[in-house]
């Protein structure tokens, strides 16, 4: 029983990690970005490139993955979405079109076969029981510290407040002199950098093939829904939810029925309380 | 619409289906397989459509109704051994309670929530077919060696076709009625509607069951025309994909744009096979669309149309010289 709370909380940090970056967009921005699960996948892949393929040290490959998430979070702001930006509904439809086309641009390159991924640290966490892979806790633990940065970012920093300033009031953002446009640009990148980190890990939690970012984004989904209107203290509750309940379903019921709670946690949700549970709060 | 523009339009409906009937006779049989693959997706398309393209509801969950009257007459033919006249129909009326599912979230959320939702939905079914009763679903592995409605390219095309083009007909005589005027109201302002003193649940409600049935129809026979069911295949990102880039590309909120875009499609697949063979396709696809839909959201159609404005006056001229 200790061993399943552990690891739920192990698995739970790690989705923190995977939705706050898709919350923040649509905090600022007001759009959900469905090609969010993409920067998870290019995280992972990105680091498999770099320490499997051409042999650099972790590090390296952990840089290559942000740089890439970053650059592609950039690319997909300035490209598509700023140009629909004013129709929440087509940036939805358009991004949900780009990570199909990135997903076939993986298998171009890639193929379709599935890879498996060394973790970024060996070996078994044992104690009386327990057993969680390292991997797995340092997931954790960067995850953590990458939402304690973050908030401390958006907290206590000009930049960072200016940024909490867009999701409040974009209009009253602009009077006082804040670019929204700017504010938004550097939410994407931030959102492709934390996507591609939580990339590396979610790989070697599970395995990289080209169709992995629809798991990572249906949970990103529903910790926004359930969490209400992207507020990261929220989405940090909700995902140990989310996180807790697939544990224990793995652990209790089955495996397969997994993501099944999920599903039905977003539709519950959305249906009868559409502001979500945690209702609307700013970041 | 005066009722010149209305002759016009039925002349090019009645065009369109006299060419497309005289078509297997200089088509090939491959093509001809091309073309009932483009048939059934303009089939799916303008399902979409009806939703998405004209009230704006976004529907991310079509192949989860697609899906429901696949399985049911799957199932029912394959373990009951009912005949298709008795399995298809009720294929068609459980694909209806699908749409009446996908409707009661509808009545609170709409925009981007309501995309969600149905995409909730498509990939709840997904994993519920896997796991539940897999001896009645075939599980994972689907079922296959189903029956088939008539045999043979050529009569297929033509059962597909006159399929298509019932729908789009009847969906045509449809959204040219105030219905239709009021569908597209929703799209822009539904409070506005309900100012009205319109029934925005009836409507919504009316667009909703039209668009399960043609779903439930197309579904039901695209099942029984490849003969087998699979959980990957249906519900799935890139089935979904595919629909929507055709209605996207040809043009949402029309019913030839959904056509259009769907024939466009399986042409463009049939000439990229021999550079591109497998899912890299979809890089293709996605592309054009992201393009067109970016700077033209209204698609193909749009484009079309536009284009015929400045060309029709020149060519009036050319035929008064």
């Amino acid at each position: 029983m200790i061993n399943v709370l552990i690891q739920g909380l192990a698995l739970s940090g790690l989705y923190a990690l995977l939705a706050v970056g898709f919350t923040m967009i649509f905090s600022v921005g007001r759009v959900l970005n469905l090609a969010y699960g993409v920067y998870i996948m290019l995280g992972g892949y990105m680091y498999y490139t770099a320490v499997q393929v051409l042999g650099l040290p972790k590090i390296g490959g952990f840089a290559f993955a942000i740089a890439s998430g970053i650059a592609f979070g950039v690319l997909t702001y300035t490209i598509l979405v700023r140009r629909l930006e004013d129709n929440p509904v087509a940036v939805e439809i358009a991004t949900l079109i780009l990570a199909v086309v990135m997903q076939s641009l993986i298998i171009l390159i890639y193929r379709p076969v599935s890879k498996s991924m060394w973790p970024v640290v060996q070996g078994v966490f044992r104690y009386e029981g327990v057993f969680v892979t390292y991997n797995l806790l340092v997931a954790m633990v960067v995850s953590w510290v990458a939402l304690a940065g973050l908030l401390l970012f958006v907290r206590y920093t000009r930049y960072g407040r200016a940024i909490q300033a867009v999701s409040m009031d974009r209009k009253g953002a602009v009077i006082s002199g804040i670019d929204p446009r700017q504010m938004n640009l550097a939410t994407w990148a931030i959102s492709g950098a934390l996507g591609a980190l939580a990339g590396v890990f979610f790989a070697t939690y599970t395995q990289l093939n080209p169709s992995m970012w629809v798991g990572p984004l249906i949970v990103a989904v529903a910790v926004v829904v359930v969490g209400g209107i992207g507020s990261i203290i929220g989405s940090l509750i909700v995902a140990h939810i989310i996180g807790f309940m697939e544990t224990f379903t793995t652990a209790l019921i089955a495996a397969e029925l997994r993501g099944v709670f999920t599903m039905i946690l977003i539709i519950v949700v959305l249906v009868v309380a559409p502001k979500g549970l945690f209702g609307r709060s700013e970041l | 619409m005066p009722k010149s523009q209305f002759h016009r339009y039925l002349l090019c409906w009645l065009a369109f289906g006299a060419f497309m009937c005289l078509v297997p006779l200089f088509a090939s049989t491959g093509m001809v397989r091309v073309l009932i693959f483009a048939n059934f997706l303009a089939i799916f398309a303008m399902s979409w459509d009806i939703i998405s393209g004209r009230t704006g509801y976004i529907s991310f969950g079509h192949p989860f109704l697609i899906g429901i009257a696949g399985y049911t007459t799957a199932i029912l033919t394959r373990h009951l051994d009912a005949p298709l006249y008795v399995s298809i129909p009720l294929a068609i009326l459980a694909t209806l309670v699908g749409g009446a599912l996908f409707f009661v979230p509808a009545l609170r959320i709409r925009g981007t929530y309501f995309a969600l939702v149905t995409l909730a939905f498509m990939e709840l079914m997904y994993q519920l077919t896997q796991v539940i009763a897999p001896k009645i679903t075939g599980g994972t592995r689907g079922l296959s060696g189903l029956k088939t409605i008539i045999l043979g390219a050529v009569p297929n095309y033509y059962l597909s076709f006159f399929v298509m083009f019932a729908i789009a007909f009847c969906l045509w005589l449809i959204v040219r009625t105030r219905i239709g005027s009021a569908l597209a109201a929703i799209r822009m302002d539904e409070e506005a509607v309900t100012a009205l003193g319109l029934s925005t649940f009836k409507l919504k409600l009316f667009a909703f069951g039209t668009s399960a049935a043609v779903a439930g129809i197309g579904g039901a026979l695209y099942v029984h025309y490849i003969g087998s069911i699979a959980p990957r295949a249906l519900f799935d990102i890139n089935f979904l994909f595919t629909i929507l880039v055709a209605a996207l590309l040809g043009g949402s909120g029309t019913i030839a744009g959904p056509i259009l875009g769907a024939y466009f499609l399986t042409f463009l697949l049939e000439y990229l096979r021999p550079f591109l063979s497998g899912a890299e396709r979809y890089l293709i696809y996605g592309a054009i669309t992201l393009i067109v839909y970016v700077l033209e959201p209204r698609g193909l159609h749009s484009i079309l149309e536009r284009a015929y404005a400045r060309i029709a006056p020149a060519l009036a001229r050319g035929f008064a010289r």
